[in-house]
């Protein structure tokens, strides 16, 4: 089955690390990504850039808005994610309590969820 | 470059919605994904079942806790996401407001980060 990892942190605290601090947790964050890469569990894992560069997108009633920023003003941010393939529910909580940044921040946990066509759709 | 697109949807409006409303919602979501791949945009999308499914995992002094539910309790929640290449951020909040899923609920467009080894 896949999960997603949904890696939650204050950016405030990412950002006060000192430039070797930050290395560091980049090293290990990767190191991590490439262990799960061998053990055949990792099928992709991004970080985002800041919610300061991210844009809302709305449609209603035909109507595109666009606004900046990101969707939902936190304390914590969405700073990345794993996808995973994992057999249940139990190994991803496992692997995902192995990502350096559980330390620091949380890990939201979600399977994925496979989309079914219609009949109309199935040829 | 690379953007992220997180769809962020009210579930109970997506609950109440009549069943073949939804599969159109679906079957929407689905053609999308074609015709973004067809386009050369897509690189990877992924519904998420409901946030109650979730478990929110922290690592403490060594222990990790883990806590039934999604990370934050909000009236919108992440519902899926998108990974896709576009020019630039115009392009791809052009292309995300194209999602139909759009209509109903919200897309934050938000850039990769590439992290290199030091």
């Amino acid at each position: 089955m896949k999960y997603v990892c949904l890696v939650y942190l204050v950016e405030k605290e990412m950002e006060a690390m000192s430039e070797s601090e930050a290395d560091a947790c980049t090293d290990e964050s990767l190191a991590y990504d490439d262990a799960l890469r061998r053990t055949g569990q990792l099928i992709m894992a991004h970080a985002l850039a800041p919610v300061e560069m991210a844009t809302t997108v709305r449609v209603r009633k035909g109507k595109l808005s666009a606004t900046d920023g990101p969707f939902a003003e936190t304390t914590e941010q969405l700073g990345g994610f794993l996808l995973i393939e994992a057999r249940d529910l139990n190994e991803a909580i496992q692997a995902a309590s192995r990502i350096p940044l559980a330390r620091r921040g949380s890990i939201e946990v979600r399977p994925i969820k496979e989309l079914k066509p219609s009949a109309r759709r199935v040829r | 470059m690379k953007f992220v697109f997180l769809i962020y949807h009210d579930e109970k409006t997506l609950d109440a919605l009549p069943g073949k409303e939804m599969q159109a919602l679906v079957d929407g979501a689905l053609d999308y994904d074609q015709e973004i791949r067809r386009s050369g945009h897509y690189i990877v999308s992924n519904a998420l079942q409901r946030a109650r499914t979730a478990r929110t995992v922290r690592v403490r002094g060594g222990k990790a806790t883990t806590t039934d539910g999604p990370f934050a309790e909000t009236k919108e929640q992440l519902g899926g996401f998108f990974l896709v290449e576009a020019k630039d951020m115009d392009e791809a909040c052009a292309l995300a407001a194209r999602f139909p899923p759009a209509r109903l609920g919200i897309v934050e467009v938000r850039p990769v980060r590439e992290l290199e080894h030091s």
